[in-house]
């Protein structure tokens, strides 16, 4: 009787479960660093290195729900990365017009991606593996096999900034309100059903709660530089995709095509152009994580984005998204890749080999997913 | 030897606190065929999974008792070797393997060195085909080439090969025809003349009549009564099923008819796998307001096909016309077809109807989510307020719009998938088997349903395999044989022999069905 319990807890607090992962992974390492883990200039280093696998799982969490897989992303964001590169360093054109160019091409790629699975009917896997090899020989063929330096300071600024603290402490208030704004308004349309509405001292708790993990989290990141760039950009993906994932008839689809594909086409939606589209902002988030990565770098580099796609996917599958497809969460994946992140950091400053480095993020994949399996058939 | 070869005492199975058994007894004689009856969600299943060891002995209560001794299975494993074999609902064959290597799966005969003893298997799988009467089929060709009907005989077979002196049936004839249905029904009275005992299950109370000797019947996890079949009528099992008295199972056809408002012309399908094979051969119909249009035939005439065709989501290549209100229209995706008011509610639930992850109330909403967006953000206010309705005008039975689709029975399952297609406002609404794996209860009330979309002037196009649901629902029958059309006929003074008669004209499997008679 006490395995269900718990096991019950476990499938319905999961992201709890995660949470406290990720509690015992910093503990562990600021034990092992001597407080150095926590200190918020590592916390900023963590969230900055985080940043790329996060934007990538953003998307990647989409295709996955969508029942499908996409292994090309880290070579296409390498590709990406390197054609921004070779705008900013060979042809210096203006950072707007290269910005727009590379999202323009991503999506493109993307969705290029989406039109040979869902229309063409090649299995992602196998779309996914050519574009894999494909992306990086054209990345090859641009680059020379050479490293592209020096970008300009601005193109750089987009994965080495930082913002001013009052901005940090503005985004803090906005986002605070708007928590309280939302569960008010849910309060609301649940009274009007005659849904049970939780008691109001446990929602007052929650905002509270989130009031002051957004407090500390701007105040940590303030008393080093200010919030990074490309943290906000997580941030604002993450409000984004979680708003489209959730109160949209588009994010919907997603959920359903991958659920039962069959089912959702004969009730009359067009299944391939909700699977064309999944693509092709998994392509858009490909190029935004090129770009971020060739600032972060300050140079497009061949190699970049190598095994990229691997993360991505372990972060979805860490973060609770179904293997099945038709279930998942934004904020689990990004929590997947906090853990991912968390790992590479920690282990790093520990001066821990890289080949025990992998064999540790190999394991805790599947850790992870034994127990999201374990718990899940429980029922 | 004891005198009952079973003896279920008391079994009492929880669920997360829920009694899903309650004090449940059930004896069973060597040679008997006990019926189990019940509606869905009574607990058939979870008595027989815990008859069959799928749960072990220790995770319920009561005791059972085996050829008078007690029996504390630990896994499907020793209930087979005591002779216990249960047949589920869906066929659990290998597809692409053989007939003989589906019927000793996991018992393999071997030769040295682990290879397969072919010769031996071959033989003993024929001397099993000849035991049920079907002595032509080969047993070393796949079983995908065989019909449901015959690969229903393989699954016997498979049981027969182990040895079993107790044959669970779950629903063996769901997805049989009437020919096979009367195969299956006579091979079971020869295993009874055998000593082999049964526990058939279905909601196809004739059979259960049929062949069953004593009637046991379970509402809501309780022991209702058990009495031998001489005593019973099937209206008093379904009063003792339903525990209370289903006067008209079928309402009355007082709708009217109006002008023809769908046609279909020269609808022909190819086999997807064998283009060579025609599935549905040049039939036309059409149908008219407030019409209820029953389509009979056998499982694999046709049918399913040729109303997929209609509704364009028939995944072969096809050749297809459809006129609605006189005008040629283009339903070549099922999103073409709902936008124009033709709608499906399909045959297989479980692969084309729920959406397993998403909630209720959202796989209610599924066809018509974009008329609640508003600069694409879904109002969910307005979508709950409509799925409220939905449930209350189809008395779905939820605790809450938010459960999972998945935890509810089949029926409440095929009133969520039929809401989804109402809301879509079907002018022509095509139901494929509309109360299959439906209890007694939700099948009436469906029925209900039918009669009043056609009240409202929806002209409704009915595929069915149980006679006499075509009979008590249609007001026109067309009846598929081949894939051709065999019949139109207005269902006056119409019976199920006419239907059949003209379904089975000449085919195949009506010959091979009287040899084995």
């Amino acid at each position: 009787m006490n395995t269900i319990t718990i096991k019950q807890l476990f499938s319905r607090y999961k992201i709890m479960a995660l949470l406290i992962a990720i509690a015992i992974i910093w503990a562990f390492f600021s034990w092992k660093t001597e407080g150095g883990f926590i200190s918020p200039r590592n916390l900023s280093n963590l969230l900055r290195q985080m940043s790329i696998t996060g934007i990538l799982a953003c998307g990647m969490v989409l295709v996955i729900i969508a029942g499908e897989i996409d292994l090309s992303v880290g070579s296409l964001l390498g590709l990406l990365g390197g054609i921004a590169a070779v705008m900013n360093v060979t042809y210096q054109w203006p950072l707007p017009l290269n910005l727009v160019l590379v999202l323009a091409f991503g999506l493109l790629l993307g969705l290029f991606n989406g039109y040979l699975t869902a229309y063409m009917r090649i299995p992602s896997f196998i779309v996914g593996l050519g574009g894999m090899l494909a992306f990086r020989g054209v990345l090859l063929g641009v680059t020379g096999g050479m490293t592209i330096a020096p970008v300009s300071p601005d193109l750089v600024y987009l994965g080495q900034g930082y913002l001013p603290p009052q901005f940090g402490v503005a985004l803090v208030v906005v986002l605070f309100v708007l928590a309280l704004g939302l569960t008010w308004q849910r309060r609301r349309s649940r009274a009007q059903h005659s849904l049970p509405v939780p008691a109001l001292w446990r929602d007052g708790l929650k905002v509270l709660l989130i009031g002051v993990v957004l407090l500390a989290f701007v105040r940590t990141l303030n008393s080093y530089d200010g919030i990074p760039v490309p943290v906000l950009l997580l941030l604002a993906l993450l409000g984004l995709f979680s708003y489209m994932t959730t109160q949209t008839v588009f994010g919907r689809r997603i959920y359903s095509v991958g659920s039962n594909m069959e089912a959702t086409r004969l009730s009359g939606v067009n299944v391939q152009a909700v699977k064309l589209w999944v693509f092709g902002i998994m392509g858009v988030m490909c190029a935004l994580a090129g770009l971020v990565n060739t600032a972060r770098l300050a140079a497009g580099s061949p190699s970049a984005g190598n095994m990229g796609e691997l993360d991505a996917i372990a972060a979805c599958f860490i973060g609770g998204t179904s293997m099945r497809g038709g279930s998942g969460t934004i904020y689990g994946a990004l929590i997947g890749a906090l853990v991912m992140a968390s790992l590479d950091n920690g282990m790093s400053m520990l001066d821990v080999g890289s080949y025990w480095q992998m064999i540790v993020k190999g394991g805790i994949l599947m850790l992870a997913v034994w127990v999201d399996v374990s718990t899940r058939s429980g029922r | 030897m004891a005198e009952y070869l079973l003896e279920m005492k008391g079994i009492v199975k929880q669920f997360d606190g829920v009694r899903a058994l309650d004090g449940i007894d059930l004896k069973i004689k060597a040679g008997e065929c006990v019926g189990l009856c019940g509606e869905n969600g009574a607990g058939k299943s979870t008595l027989m999974k815990i008859l069959s060891g799928v749960y072990p002995h220790g995770t319920w209560d009561g005791e059972i008792q085996w050829d008078g001794k007690p029996l504390q299975a630990a896994s499907v494993r020793d209930t087979e070797a005591a002779g216990i074999v249960i047949i589920h609902q869906e066929l659990m064959l290998v597809p692409q393997l053989s007939v003989a290597e589906n019927i000793f799966m996991g018992h393999e005969l071997t030769l040295r060195g682990g290879r397969m003893n072919y010769p031996a298997m071959y033989r003993r799988a024929e001397e099993l085909m000849r035991e049920l009467h079907m002595p032509d089929i080969n047993v070393a060709l796949p079983v995908m080439q065989y019909g449901g009907g015959h690969q229903q005989l393989v699954e016997i077979a498979k049981a027969l090969n182990k040895q079993a002196r107790l044959l669970i049936l779950d629903e063996p004839s769901s997805s049989l025809t009437s020919s096979e249905i009367a195969v299956l029904l006579e091979i079971i009275k020869s295993l009874k003349a055998k000593g082999v005992a049964c526990v058939y299950i279905s909601h196809k109370l004739d059979e259960v009549a049929a062949v069953c000797d004593t009637i046991s019947v379970i509402r809501d996890g309780k022991h209702i009564a058990t009495t031998p079949m001489q005593a019973l009528t099937v209206d008093q099992i379904i009063t003792q099923m339903v525990g209370r008295e289903i006067t008209t199972m079928y309402p009355a056809r007082d709708h009217e008819i109006g002008e023809v408002v769908f046609e279909a012309r020269h609808v022909t399908c190819l086999d997807v796998d064998n283009p060579k094979r025609k599935r549905v051969d040049d039939v036309s119909f059409s149908v008219r307001r407030g019409e209820i249009l029953g389509i009979a035939g056998l499982v694999g005439a046709g049918r399913t096909e040729l109303v997929s065709a209609v509704f364009g989501a028939y995944p072969g290549r096809h050749e297809v016309e459809v006129l609605m209100q006189g005008r040629v229209v283009d339903t070549s995706s099922p999103l073409k077809s709902i936008r124009l008011g033709l709608c499906m509610v399909p045959e297989d639930r479980k692969q084309h109807g729920i959406v397993p992850d998403l909630n209720v109330g959202h796989n209610i909403t599924l066809t018509v989510l974009q008329n609640f967006s508003q600069h694409s953000r879904i109002d969910g206010d307005r979508e709950l307020n409509t799925i409220e309705q939905q449930i209350g005008l189809l008395r779905l039975k939820t605790a809450s719009p938010f459960l999972p689709i998945t935890g509810l029975s089949g029926g409440n399952q095929q009133k969520a998938v039929l809401a989804k297609m109402l809301l879509a406002q079907p002018k022509v609404l095509i139901l494929d088997e509309p109360t299959r794996g439906v209890d007694v209860g939700a099948k009436a009330e469906i029925y209900k349903l039918i009669a009043e979309l056609a009240r409202q002037g929806v002209a409704i196009i009915m595929v069915s395999s149980e006679l006499a649901e075509v009979l008590g629902v249609s007001d026109r029958v067309l009846v598929i044989g081949e894939g051709k059309l065999r019949g139109d006929f207005v269902n006056q003074n119409l019976t199920q022999e006419i239907i059949l008669a003209a379904a089975i004209n000449q085919s195949e499997q009506y010959l091979a069905a009287a040899a084995a008679l």
